[in-house]
């Protein structure tokens, strides 16, 4: 994480007053750990239970879907896009996976599953990409038609595994390695592989410039539709990946399961400060966005508010945290615009 | 099912035309959220199944997706068409009222089914048909004091907020244990919207917060199973779980002796029974204001009497 | 970028022909279609989106968005219909509209002072005010005791359904706004280059500010009106209001970039999304169906408007 702190710093110029470029510097760069690192404390001396193993273990395992959904979506965001659609790809794919399961068996359904939703992803990435169509709408659009194919798919019906004990699907729902549990594992290793993609390979960099500049990156011979269609297939099957989270620890699934995630997730990656213009932000920041929405939720749960306290919080905290983003950025509080 | 109404719309014109003579009695139905959970799904199907299998009867079937402002249109779009009589399934009990009294001043009778209008719509509807709430929470209270030999604490997964079935199965439940067993404290409640994903976050976070709770009761075996999962998954199988409208996966988690009860309801019955009252209604028939259809408790000891639910 | 207003009136927007074509297609295969009876109807349920649409527009053109008005439809008929019993109906209902253009007043400051852009403003107000109406309300439903506020809701001026009225008379109004007079202009001049905007004088800050109150505004009305149909108020009313009205406006022509917008266009496509819902549902297309026609309507009419207007499509971006 240190070293995409560093590389952001970069862009940021000498002023001649030393000490506030150094507290605009820390706040830009470590603005949001800062932040964090002050409600973690907040909440543990408030509620004994927030800091205990138990708990901590717990929330990561609940933000694992929305997070691993979260970090695919970060890469459509940082091309220049959003994606509106991964609520509903959710559900379908989890109902298509949990499914299969009993009729064609775990490793068939699973490979189904996956190239549903990538061809879902293709769908999006023609005609965002290809088609150069507004995102916004053609995810909306999809949000609906997926809902509806799933309702379609199902009849309606709610869809369940018999054999919870004895299949190995239960593995990526419910099991832990080295004590730390799969979903966990599959969120923050999917959050790592993709950083890794994002920082240090050319498609990395052409996701950045096409989010950017796509007149420039056009200039410099990066062809956009590619581009943009690849960020539509990795949110696809990081959905995907999700559905196989989801409908293992559930071992069934409603119709609706995935409504209104592709807001929350749209939260985490906007709270990890990436920008929806498009051209910057990073994963490991969307990982730390990610988890801030988890903790204030355990953690006001925890302190006994009822549960539409955390979206009031959720509304000061984005704002907030986005607001000292710009903030540092421009090196004034406040717009000069009249 | 697009070619079962594609069928029954073949059907009904052929009726119109060939026994025009005879008048089909036409029902129009307007339900909650079809889709969202299999009972409301195997509930649309009955009541299509039962209505074709009606010569008598011609069935307009529409579904408000849960938003009243839509159910609100549909009903006016029924009064517009002129059916014989409406039935509705209320997405708010309150909500639905002036629109239902709009249907009973244009003389069509409104029958309300599965879950109740407010009081104050009382005088403009024909009948209700549909489970008792209000009952089913008491009974699920009462299975509660029963699991825990009257002292304990427990808590509560209720429904979607705002959602009539949801208030009166807690309203039911709370009232119920003050009465019965005043030493079965409800620690927390929070609401799991249906949904059994969200039920297994809210138990998560249950077991987190407290370590001495003795029962769980949800608004529904869908929830509860989700609060099964995370409290097998924490390794606490001392647990009591009662429901309400046994689901198949509630019925087998009964079965392997993980749950401890449930209110039995069919949806089929609940169809079949709003699509009979209405007809009754428009035939001129005495149909009870009240026409509640038998929802028992079913527990371990009993499920033998019931068969497996079919959602 | 910057285009005249005018050139945008010169031509009727596309969608209404996609709306004759709708309107001629029910009219063919689903009985009872057309008939007065069912064209008020569609008036009155597409007026609460219509409503809303409207401010929507405004916003839009301006180049920001507002995803908070869902629960500001909420808020306002919940603070009109819960405050009745003490207040009144008008003192009541005049709070639900204050609540709606206070919490414009607030969407449109943060943007402005802090320069975060509307999307993620009003994503966090969408949450927040939702938190605002469980909170107010306890999570219950509100009930109007007095039978007049409902029947207001169900009443006919002229054989034409009061709601239907409100709704039309404010789209003339806001028709005359946006092509006659100066905020209309400044409205269009600050969505299509607001840096030539702010040089040519106009205090584009003010501007936005007070367009976020108008879509506050004509939020909170839906609501309340919303509510005198039902006689009532829930918590959950007007979710995902917000993706219709964008569907809606954008239907319309309006361009999520700013700049491009009209009146007339968003009420086609209102009126659009009305006809098709109602068809659909008078030729009993089974509720899953019509999720996914919808949908693919949304992407096709995006994609013949992409065709037609090829030299745009380029700079389409959020």
């Amino acid at each position: 994480m240190a070293k995409t702190d560093v590389e952001l710093a970069v862009p940021v110029r000498r002023d001649p007053w030393i000490t506030r470029d150094k507290v605009v510097h820390l706040l830009q760069t470590k603005g949001l750990l800062i932040a964090f690192a002050l409600f973690l404390v907040a909440f543990s001396l408030a509620s004994d239970r927030f800091a205990s193993v138990d708990n901590i273990s717990t929330v990561l395992r609940q933000v694992a879907i929305v997070g691993t959904i979260a970090v695919g979506v970060t890469i459509v965001v940082i091309g220049g896009n959003l994606d509106l659609s991964v609520g509903s790809l959710l559900s379908f794919s989890t109902v298509l996976v949990v499914d299969l399961h009993d009729k064609i068996g775990p490793g068939p359904a699973i490979l189904i599953m996956f190239a549903a939703a990538l061809a879902v992803g293709c769908v999006n990435g023609l005609l965002v990409g290809f088609a150069r169509l507004n995102s916004l709408i053609v995810t909306l659009g999809m949000l609906s038609a997926i809902q509806g194919l799933t309702l379609i798919y199902s009849g309606g019906q709610n869809v369940d595994i018999a054999d919870q004990e004895g299949t190995w699907f239960a593995f990526f729902g419910r099991d832990f390695l080295l004590g730390v549990a799969v979903p966990t594992w599959i969120f923050l290793g999917l959050a790592v592989i993709l950083h890794v993609v994002l920082t240090r390979t050319t498609f990395g960099r052409k996701v950045f410039a096409v989010g950017g500049n796509p007149t420039a990156a056009a200039f410099s011979g990066v062809r956009r539709a590619r581009v943009v269609f690849s960020t539509y297939l990795i949110s696809a099957f990081c959905t995907a990946c999700a559905a196989v989270i989801l409908g293992s620890r559930v071992m069934g699934s409603q119709n609706n399961v995935g409504q209104g995630y592709e807001l929350v997730v749209l939260a985490g990656v906007i709270l990890g400060g990436t920008s929806l213009l498009g051209g910057s932000g990073s994963i490991p920041k969307t990982v730390v966005g990610v988890l801030i929405l988890g903790f204030i939720q355990n953690g006001l749960l925890l302190l006994g508010y009822p549960y539409y306290a955390q979206w009031l919080v959720t509304w000061v905290v984005i704002i907030l945290a986005v607001w000292l983003d710009v903030a540092s950025k421009r090196g004034r509080l406040f717009t000069t615009t009249s | 099912m697009k070619r079962a109404l594609i069928t029954s719309l073949v059907g009904s014109v052929a009726l119109v035309g060939a026994a025009a003579a005879q008048e089909p009695i036409r029902i129009g139905i307007t339900q909650n959220n079809v889709g969202v959970d299999s009972y409301q799904t195997t509930y649309e199907k009955a009541f299509i199944e039962a209505a074709e299998a009606d010569p008598q009867v011609e069935a307009v079937v529409l579904d408000a997706g849960g938003d009243v402002a839509r159910q609100i249109g549909q009903m006016q779009d029924l009064i517009q068409q002129g059916v014989d009589a409406i039935i509705i399934w209320p997405t708010n009990g309150q909500a639905v009222v002036p629109v239902v009294r709009q249907a009973h001043q244009a003389g069509i009778p409104v029958v309300v089914t599965n879950s109740q209008i407010a009081e104050a719509g009382f005088d403009f509807i024909a009948s209700f048909s549909g489970p008792d709430n209000i009952t089913q929470g008491r009974y699920a209270a009462e299975m509660m004091c029963d699991a825990l030999d009257d002292a304990g604490r427990v808590v509560q997964i209720a429904g979607q907020p705002g959602y009539t079935t949801a208030i009166e199965r807690q309203k039911g439940f709370e009232d119920a244990l003050a009465e019965q067993c005043p030493d079965v404290e409800i620690v927390e409640t929070q609401p799991g919207d249906w949904n059994r994903e969200k039920a297994q976050r809210v138990m998560e976070n249950f077991l987190t917060k407290y370590d001495d709770i003795d029962g769980v009761y949800s608004g529904d075996d869908n929830m509860g199973v989700g609060a099964l999962n995370a409290a097998k998954a924490a390794g606490r199988d001392d647990l009591v779980f009662i429901g309400a409208t046994n689901f198949a996966v509630g019925y087998e988690a009964m079965g392997r002796g993980e749950y401890w009860g449930s209110v039995y309801q069919s949806p089929v019955e609940d169809a079949r029974n709003a699509l009979a009252t209405a007809k009754a209604v428009v035939m001129g028939e005495e149909v009870p204001f009240l026409n509640y259809f038998d929802t028992p408790k079913i527990t371990q000891d009993n499920m033998g009497e019931f068969d497996k639910p079919v959602f | 970028m910057t285009k005249s207003p005018l050139r945008h009136l010169s031509r009727i927007p596309p969608i209404w022909m996609i709306l004759i074509a709708c309107v001629a297609f029910f009219s063919v295969f689903a009985d009872s279609f057309f008939a007065i009876g069912n064209f008020t109807n569609i008036l009155i349920q597409t007026s609460t989106i219509g409503l809303i649409a409207l401010g929507m527009t405004v916003v839009m053109i301006n180049g920001n968005i507002d995803l908070s008005v869902g629960a500001v439809v909420a808020l306002a008929a919940s603070l009109a219909v819960g405050l009745q019993a003490d207040l009144g109906i008008v003192p009541a209902v005049l709070v639900g509209l204050g609540a709606g253009v206070a919490l414009g007043f607030l969407n449109g400051m943060v943007v402005w002072k802090t320069g975060v852009d509307a999307f993620i403003v009003t994503l966090g107000a969408m949450m927040g005010v939702r938190g605002l109406v469980f909170l107010y309300t306890g999570e219950q439903s509100f009930f109007s005791m007095n039978f007049a506020y409902a029947d207001f809701g169900m009443s006919s001026i002229a054989g034409v359904p009061t709601l239907a009225w409100v709704f039309l008379a404010l789209t003339v109004i806001m028709h005359v706004v946006m092509t006659r007079t100066t905020h209309g202009r400044n409205a269009y001049a600050v969505g299509g280059n607001r840096e030539a905007a702010e040089n040519a004088g106009i205090r584009v800050g003010r501007h936005m500010v007070a367009n976020f109150m108008l879509v506050g505004f004509f939020a909170a009305l839906a609501g309340i009106t919303l509510s005198t149909q039902m006689g009532a108020s829930t918590p959950n009313l007007g979710t995902n209001y917000e993706l219709w009205v964008i569907t809606a406006v954008v239907l319309g022509g309006t361009k999520l970039t700013g700049g491009v917008g009209t009146i007339l266009g968003t009420l086609g496509g209102v009126l659009t999304i009305g006809v098709l819902r109602n068809g659909m549902n008078l030729m009993q297309v089974p509720a899953f169906y019509v999720l996914v026609v919808m949908g693919a309507i949304l992407i096709a009419v995006l994609l013949v408007d992409a065709r037609v207007n090829r030299r745009v499509a380029g700079e389409v971006k959020l």
